[in-house]
């Protein structure tokens, strides 16, 4: 999967390149609307990470560049801005998905996956790990061909695992990714161990090794190793 | 009580004082003339008297019911001087007891001595006294009149200028960007004053503004230096050679990371409830957006074994914004979530006058009527920002409707009263 970072934070733009690099994409990066534009017109991407407030110009006319020379590129907007009215009016524009900074990388990169799904496997909407295998299109979860029952939230935490496969996860950022802002205000991440502990009698029960690693005091790694 | 009333009191007062010391003098003063004027006369009685007998008239002709002259043979008598003396006698012709003036006498008249009485009816202190409060609270009700009226005119005119930047400042909105309109006066005090007024109104709308951008660019413009730490902390997550108490070091960081930005956040939207940038008034469907949220915050408060029930009606039109009523709603949930036990329950009340949301749970520790203040926690200890309440306050402010707290039967209930 190829990206285009835009971003006008160096700091951050490193960070990104880094993260989702590590992760196998591949990563170009672009700090001004000028080079964006630039890029965009001579190469392709599959997807392109947009920040709304550059030095240079507004990102939502890059987007609007975007949706015109290459529309099946999928496009998410980050923004510092929590304005409703930017958000609702990338999305308009065509945008796939946005994000308030700040963000959790996990969660940037869950989200990026999750648009990369929507848009290129068009026929295909499968998502394999190891003896796991799941269905976007019809929510169903098998282990070897064994039809594993989930509930919503477990299901989501699932694609969340396999997405950032591998990595560590904070309690943190798994709750935010389940609930969103919302769980801010509630003390303990013990729904988060909840969740788990379910989603992983259910993948032990139908025969998978326990994937779900635990590193105390901070989250969760998925991994088969 | 108005300058005017005070002013015109004090200056009543004053004259009223100066009015009772003034008619004590002059009752003093007229008394002590009329006994003069009195004595002058009984002693010019005497002397006419005196003439008349020398001239040979007979002292019964002279006598009569003033005068009274005795002819004493008694060798031994003197000549005595004047006697002056304050007596009550019958009036003849009023016909009764009449202050007066006596005057006795032994004389010599033509190798003869004679005892003169002499008396005549004095002024009356009473009617002095009636005399003088008379013309006194004639003339203190004329000066009270004519205070009045100069008064007023003093207020009038003089004092207008004052009066009109008074008027400027009461209705002074730091939000508002006209200079304030001062009158043109040439009083040196209302110049002095006029000058001071324009000074602090605009050091007050330019403080009011840089707070304002302050507050706006601060909390947006944290967002992408947290996101940047945010990132590299993740990355150092990642680089996979961190013991267990390094990982729990970044952790840490991280979290405390994310609060601040949330605080940044919730200042950017207090500021924006209060810059009116919420301000499309369509109606909306309130009882939907009270439905909607119920059913997000459903699986939120399960996990905390929290049941909540509403009673909605099916559509509950009211003048807000759409955005603002999710706000308002959703921190009056998270709200009944938090300060709640576990197990407990939640009840959402909803009708055309308030919404009600009580929920059980623990005394607060503050005191209530600082619940609603930024930063203020019911306990100490939880995480919350602290800034929920404020938000919802600054909401039902700027809709002009009313939140009232209660803490009764270890019950928190939270009513928005729409008015």
């Amino acid at each position: 999967m190829k990206i285009l970072i835009i971003e006008d934070e160096p700091d951050l733009l490193e960070s990104l390149c880094t993260y989702l690099g590590k992760g196998g994409l591949l990563c170009e990066k672009s700090s001004s609307m000028r080079e964006a534009l630039d890029k965009l017109s001579n190469f392709k991407y599959d997807i392109v990470l947009l920040d709304i407030m550059l030095p240079d110009g507004n990102g939502l006319d890059i987007l609007d560049f975007i949706k015109q020379k290459e529309p099946e590129t999928g496009v998410l907007i980050i923004s510092a801005k929590n304005a409703l009215d930017d958000k609702i009016s990338g999305l308009e524009l065509g945008a796939d998905d946005y994000l308030t900074k700040p963000f959790h990388l996990s969660e940037l990169n869950a989200r990026l996956k999750a648009i990369y799904r929507r848009r290129k496997f068009s026929g295909q909407k499968e998502i394999e790990f190891e003896k796991i295998r799941i269905n976007t299109e019809t929510m169903e979860t098998r282990v070897e061909e064994e039809l594993v029952v989930l509930t919503l939230k477990e299901y989501e935490l699932l694609l969340f695992f396999i997405a950032n496969k591998k990595r560590v996860l904070t309690k943190q950022s798994i709750a935010e990714h389940l609930w969103g802002d919302n769980v801010d205000f509630l003390d303990s991440f013990d729904f988060v161990y909840q969740h788990i502990k379910n989603l992983r009698k259910k993948l032990t029960a139908a025969g998978t090794p326990d994937y779900i690693k635990t590193i105390y005091g901070m989250g969760y790694k998925f991994t088969s190793d | 009580m108005k300058l005017f009333v005070k002013t015109t009191l004090f200056y009543l007062l004053a004259s009223l004082i100066v009015f009772t010391i003034g008619g004590v003098i002059t009752y003093n003063k007229v008394k002590e003339e009329v006994a003069l004027e009195t004595d002058y006369y009984l002693n010019e009685t005497f002397r006419r008297l005196v003439n008349e007998i020398k001239s040979g008239k007979s002292i019964g002709v002279l006598n009569n019911d003033k005068v009274t002259i005795t002819k004493l043979d008694n060798q031994l008598v003197r000549d005595t001087f004047r006697v002056y003396s304050d007596t009550i006698s019958k009036h003849p012709l009023l016909n009764r007891p009449e202050a007066y003036r006596r005057l006795v006498r032994i004389s010599k008249v033509e190798e003869q001595y004679y005892q003169f009485d002499l008396m005549d009816v004095l002024i009356e202190s009473d009617d002095v006294y009636q005399g003088v409060t008379a013309a006194f609270v004639r003339l203190f009700l004329f000066l009270g009149l004519f205070i009045i009226a100069a008064n007023t005119v003093f207020f009038r005119w003089i004092l207008s200028p004052f009066y009109l930047s008074l008027r400027q400042i009461m209705f002074f909105n730091v939000k508002d960007k006209d200079t304030i309109q001062l009158p043109d006066t040439n009083t040196r005090e209302f110049k002095l004053l006029n000058a001071f007024i324009l000074k602090m109104t605009h050091n007050a709308r330019k403080d009011y503004l840089t707070l304002k951008e302050f507050t706006e660019n601060a909390s947006h413009e944290m967002q992408t230096p947290v996101a940047i730490a945010k990132g590299k902390l993740e990355l150092l997550m990642e680089s996979g050679d961190l013991t267990q108490d390094q990982l729990q070091l970044v952790q840490g960081a991280n979290q405390a990371l994310s609060k601040l930005s949330k605080i940044g956040k919730s200042l950017t939207l207090l500021s924006k409830i209060e810059n009116g940038e919420f301000s499309d008034k369509r109606v909306c469907n309130f009882s939907e957006v009270v439905g909607q949220n119920v059913d997000h915050f459903r699986e939120l408060a399960l996990l905390r074994n929290i049941n909540m029930q509403a009673m909605l009606p099916p559509v509950l039109q009211l003048p807000i914004d759409s955005a603002l009523a999710d706000i308002l709603i959703s921190n009056l949930i998270k709200n009944a979530i938090q300060h709640n036990n576990n197990g407990g329950w939640i009840n959402i009340k909803l009708n055309e006058q308030q919404l009600e949301v009580s929920n059980s749970g623990k005394a607060p520790s503050v005191p209530t009527e600082t619940l609603f203040n930024r930063f203020k926690k019911g306990q100490a200890a939880s995480s919350s920002l602290g800034l929920g309440l404020a938000i919802v306050k600054k909401i039902t402010d700027t809709q002009n409707w009313q939140v009232v707290y209660k803490f009764t039967d270890q019950t928190h209930s939270l009513r928005i009263v729409f008015t």
